[in-house]
């Protein structure tokens, strides 16, 4: 995302988050399954409201990547959190200033 | 423009903004279907079938013509309902950036698994009825007669009234005409092409050499590229030191990846000599231990594990071999092998600003171009592949494109430059996709008369289906490992098929006839087993338990072509076995003379085929030969042996492979039997592995049960 | 930006599998109302039919205003980049609430559900998807009104198709 928008204007945000996202349908070198490991929720908030919210299931690849877009309104902070099915958590913050 | 035979000379690629080969004309007709032309403006009657003003008929192939006659096969399936001057065909490669464009218009372009002809069977003769339909309804019309009345034949329409003209004069009238959706088709008995053996359109340019191969595609500033990939599989490139070679005269460039590095020069071999010198370090991975031994011993868990899955259960078969009268244990083993087409992996790339272009030998045009597409980051639109005759193939050059992606990865290092990349022999047989390694255990009962009561089997092998495809894995069963077993026409009455998947580190990939390589061997042979301890009669044997299959069929075929009944020559020693695969029914007699007990000369192999039909019968004989030369080879001398988590060979002096001299008389009897459509690429490999093996045994008594047979001291005359 | 993912014994935030009806009582629910086929002539496989009944109901699902772009062919399936776009004023009265998109043949049909709001200006998600084997991705598209619309496409795995 960028680092400053005018008010108003919509900004292009891309995440990514390295992950295995393991399906839990890939077999071992010996047929047997590899359990499920993968982020389920990803969230972002900015100046506090949630502005984007994603449920992931086994079909979103390896690292996932979300492109989406927000309407830049007054100077603040983005934070965004993956949560996983272990109790993982990742969490990032970008700051946005927004100028007339 | 002829893609398959092309001439780069007169070329200008994409990336100068040139008009591009394919390139099309496409205009929407009045029912809102868009029509193209092709590039020098001739409308399409369809999107299989161009008709010039001068009668050439040009025919659309989708698949790849490897050596097999593909691209001949496929044109008389058209050609034989289109009812067109055969003299006149010319057969093209669709255009895979076209076919995208179109919506996949052209169904599949995969070459593998025999299904070329089968596969495209009915939509090809559609598509030439559906042209010959069209073509009439244009002159019908324009002479304002009932279509009906007219008759087509060699581009001719004719009425009775006297008129007539040529499907060269009415194709643009046709091509504005609607598609007739279900054409109607041919009786077989009806056949005047297919069934026949035209001379085919490949043979003669690649015996004079004036076939054009990938490896042989040279434009305008083109350089050559040479490359190492990391031969421990999954290691990665740690670190390398090109200051040796980079400002050597003629050095280009020294372009490296995740686990490549590659040298660019004006010409192939001094890019290979610089790479030589190119130091490198490698981050070999986990599998730097790796060897054959303990490769073996790990496959060898898969026989002792408790719980496995079952692939197929009739009766209680454990049971029944533990009431059985007399057992019969064994164990066989097949190593890996490697594809080691005579062409080896290359492909050509150029990189524009938003465009790419390749040039490929590839076993599938789809394959190629979404590879492009992903390693270079631009949409399947705006790349455009070449499709060249391939040097061999085998299902090496299918789904495993990763010499397309190296050339784009490198070209894109000097954007508007083509780069032809191929691969040193050194690397083509280090850094296969090999036949995986196979262990398994058959166990056979008995009863007190000697009949075939219970059969256990358990495999232990490689999924190629795990790397390539695991969504069609169900239970940890590889269909395709337990083809021959799972699938196989003895009607035995308690039978269980065991899979227990097991994968080293080596990349496993679909060699030509893929599972029907070994574990008809381990069937055939250990069948033979079971009759030589009992009747020692394999036809006798087998005749019972085939009854109402098409196996016995080719079978009896085969005994009464080699002669099976009558005594064989003296000094001579025979062997027989019953294969299916891939939709078609084999059978083989080898006839072996041995001397000093080990060197095998191969005298005669007789070869029964029911494909259900025949297109080029030429073509199916050499299918037939060539998988006879096939088998003869990996039986004899073909290895892949790892050692220290790398493959040990390097070239033909430590892969040998058949000789010419080695070559035995081969003889066939084709007994297509109508209603089905078989492949015949694959099918005629099956049973002569294991057709040798019991020749051997007939010959020695010794019984082998793993590959290569010169492993046991064998060889071939020299 | 790239984040690391750090391994903290509890949940911050946990995705109950209360979601799903929680959606669909944000949405409403239009008893008797049939699922259509999302394009002539061609019918929605079962696999499909059940995951998109799972989600909606028997809510009609309409085709249009969501376009769906996806490569033609993909090599293996593994990475395949998706995008997602929805033709909405996003404004307050009128808005995409949320984008569900889901893969016919995959084991799990479900590939990700998202929700949006007018404060995204644009109806527009990209990602990369895993798709197991040729077969048709549907994306639908639940506006503020309630109602659905969605768009399709078809993509062909090579690998699944290697001539066997």
């Amino acid at each position: 995302m960028p680092a400053d928008a005018r008010r108003g204007q919509i900004i292009e945000i891309r995440t990514l988050v390295q992950h295995p996202m393991e399906s839990g349908f890939r077999l071992n070198n010996v047929g047997k399954e590899i359990p499920r490991h993968i982020v389920e929720a990803f969230s972002c908030s900015y100046n506090g409201r949630e502005i984007f919210r994603a449920r992931l299931h086994p079909a979103v690849s390896t690292n996932p990547f979300f492109t989406f877009y927000a309407i830049a309104d007054r100077s603040g902070d983005f934070v965004f959190t993956w949560s996983d099915d272990q109790g993982g958590v990742a969490t990032v913050t970008q700051a946005l200033t927004v100028f007339e | 423009m002829k893609n398959h035979n092309f001439q780069p000379a007169r070329r200008d690629f994409l990336v100068k903004g040139a008009a591009v080969s394919g390139a099309l004309v496409l205009g929407i007709d009045c029912q809102g279907v868009a029509r193209a032309a092709a590039p020098d403006g001739v409308p399409e009657v369809t999107h299989w079938v161009v008709i010039r003003p001068d009668d050439i008929v040009e025919i659309r192939i989708a698949r790849s013509e490897l050596g097999q006659g593909s691209f001949t096969g496929l044109a008389q399936l058209v050609a034989e309902e289109l009812e067109c001057d055969w003299s006149k065909v010319r057969p093209e490669y669709a255009d895979v950036n076209e076919h995208v464009k179109r919506g996949r218009i052209f169904g599949s372009m995969s070459t593998g698994g025999s299904r070329g002809i089968r596969d495209s069977q009915e939509y090809l003769r559609k598509a030439g009825a559906s042209a010959r339909e069209m073509l009439v309804a244009a002159a019908a019309k324009q002479w304002d007669v009932p279509a009906a009345e007219c008759k087509a034949e060699k581009s001719i329409i004719t009425h009775p009234s006297g008129k007539s003209t040529s499907y060269g004069k009415v194709a643009a009238a046709a091509s504005r005409l609607e598609v007739p959706k279900e054409p109607k088709l041919k009786d077989p008995k009806d056949w005047k092409l297919i069934g026949t053996s035209p001379p085919r359109f490949d043979i003669a340019d690649k015996t004079t050499g004036k076939q054009i191969y990938a490896a042989d595609v040279r434009l305008p500033g083109l350089v050559h590229a040479s490359i190492v990939q990391c031969p421990v599989f999954g290691g990665k490139l740690k670190s390398y030191d090109d200051a040796a070679v980079k400002d050597k005269r003629g050095i280009k460039a020294v372009v490296a990846g995740d686990d490549w590095v590659a040298v660019v020069a004006d010409n192939w071999w001094r890019a290979n000599q610089a790479l030589k010198s190119v130091t490198v370090e490698w981050d070999v991975g986990e599998n730097g231990d790796v060897s054959s031994d303990s490769i073996m011993r790990f496959l060898r868990t898969g026989l002792d594990a408790k719980d496995v899955p079952v692939a197929r259960k009739d009766g209680d078969a454990e049971a029944a071999l533990a009431g059985a009268a007399k057992v019969i244990e064994a164990e066989y083993h097949a190593p890996y092998l490697n594809h080691a087409t005579m062409e080896t992996q290359s492909a050509t790339a150029v990189v524009g600003d938003d465009r790419v272009e390749v040039w490929v030998g590839t076993q599938n045009g789809e394959a190629s171009i979404a590879s492009a597409s992903e390693a270079a980051g631009i949409p399947l639109e705006n790349v455009i592949v070449h499709k060249t005759h391939a040097g061999g193939g085998f299902g090496r050059r299918g789904v495993h494109q990763e010499y397309v992606k190296q050339a784009i990865w490198i070209a894109q290092k000097m954007p508007g430059t083509p780069v032809r990349l191929q691969w040193s022999r050194e690397e083509d047989m280090k850094q296969g996709r090999y036949r995986p390694v196979a262990l398994v255990k058959l166990r056979a009962g008995l009863d007190e008369a000697g009949n075939w009561k219970a059969w256990h089997v358990r495999q232990a092998d490689q999924s190629i289906f795990n790397s390539v495809r695991p969504a069609d894995i169900k239970n940890g069963v590889d269909p395709v490992n337990v083809r021959c077993f799972q699938d196989n026409p003895y009607a035995v009455a308690n039978f269980t098929d065991e899979y227990a998947m097991r994968n080293p580190h080596v990349p496993p990939g679909f060699w030509r006839a893929v599972a029907h390589t070994h574990n008809p061997f381990f069937r055939e042979c250990f069948i033979d087993e079971i009759v030589q301890a009992t009747s020692k009669d394999p036809v006798a044997f087998r005749r019972p338990l085939l009854q109402g299959k098409k196996d016995l069929g080719v079978m009896e075929a085969v005994v009464k072509a080699a002669a099976w009944d009558k005594p064989a020559a003296k000094g001579i020693h025979r062997g027989i076995a019953v294969v299916d695969s891939y939709g078609s029914f084999t059978a083989a007699v080898v006839e072996i003379a041995v001397t000093g007990g080990t060197v095998v000369e191969v005298k005669r192999v007789v070869v029964a085929l029911d494909s259900g039909y025949v297109v080029h019968p030429d073509a199916v004989v050499a299918q037939i030969q060539s998988g006879v030369i096939w088998g003869l080879s990996s039986a004899m001398t073909e290895e892949i042996t790892i050692k220290d988590g790398r493959v040990e060979q390097g070239n033909f002096s430590d892969y040998p492979v058949l000789h010419l001299a080695q070559t035995p008389k081969i003889e066939w009897v084709l007994v297509p039997t109508g209603g089905f459509w078989g492949g015949v690429g694959e099918p005629p490999i099956g049973a002569v592995i294991p057709a040798l093996g019991n020749a051997i045994f007939a010959a020695t008594g010794k019984r082998l049960r793993s590959l290569p047979f010169r492993n046991h001291g064998f060889s071939y005359k020299a | 930006m790239l984040a690391r993912f750090q391994w903290i014994p509890v949940f911050d935030r946990k995705c109950e599998k209360g979601d799903a009806s929680r959606r669909r009582a944000m949405l409403g629910f239009a008893a008797g109302a049939t699922l259509l086929v999302l394009r002539p002539g061609l019918v929605l496989a079962d696999e499909l039919e059940d995951a998109l009944k799972d989600a909606f109901g028997m809510r009609e699902i309409r085709r249009g205003r969501v376009k769906l772009e996806m490569p033609r062919i993909a090599e293996n399936g593994n990475v395949v980049p998706v995008t997602i776009s929805v033709e909405s004023p996003m404004t307050p009265d009128d808005h995409v609430r949320g984008i569900h998109l889901f893969a016919q043949k995959n084991r799990v049909p479900r590939v990700f559900d998202v929700e949006l709001g007018p404060w995204n200006g644009k109806a527009v998600v990209s990602s990369r998807v895993r798709v197991a084997m040729s077969q048709q991705i549907v994306a639908v598209a639940a506006m503020a009104d309630g109602s659905l619309w969605s768009g399709a496409a078809d993509v062909e795995v090579v690998t699944s198709d290697c001539g066997l």
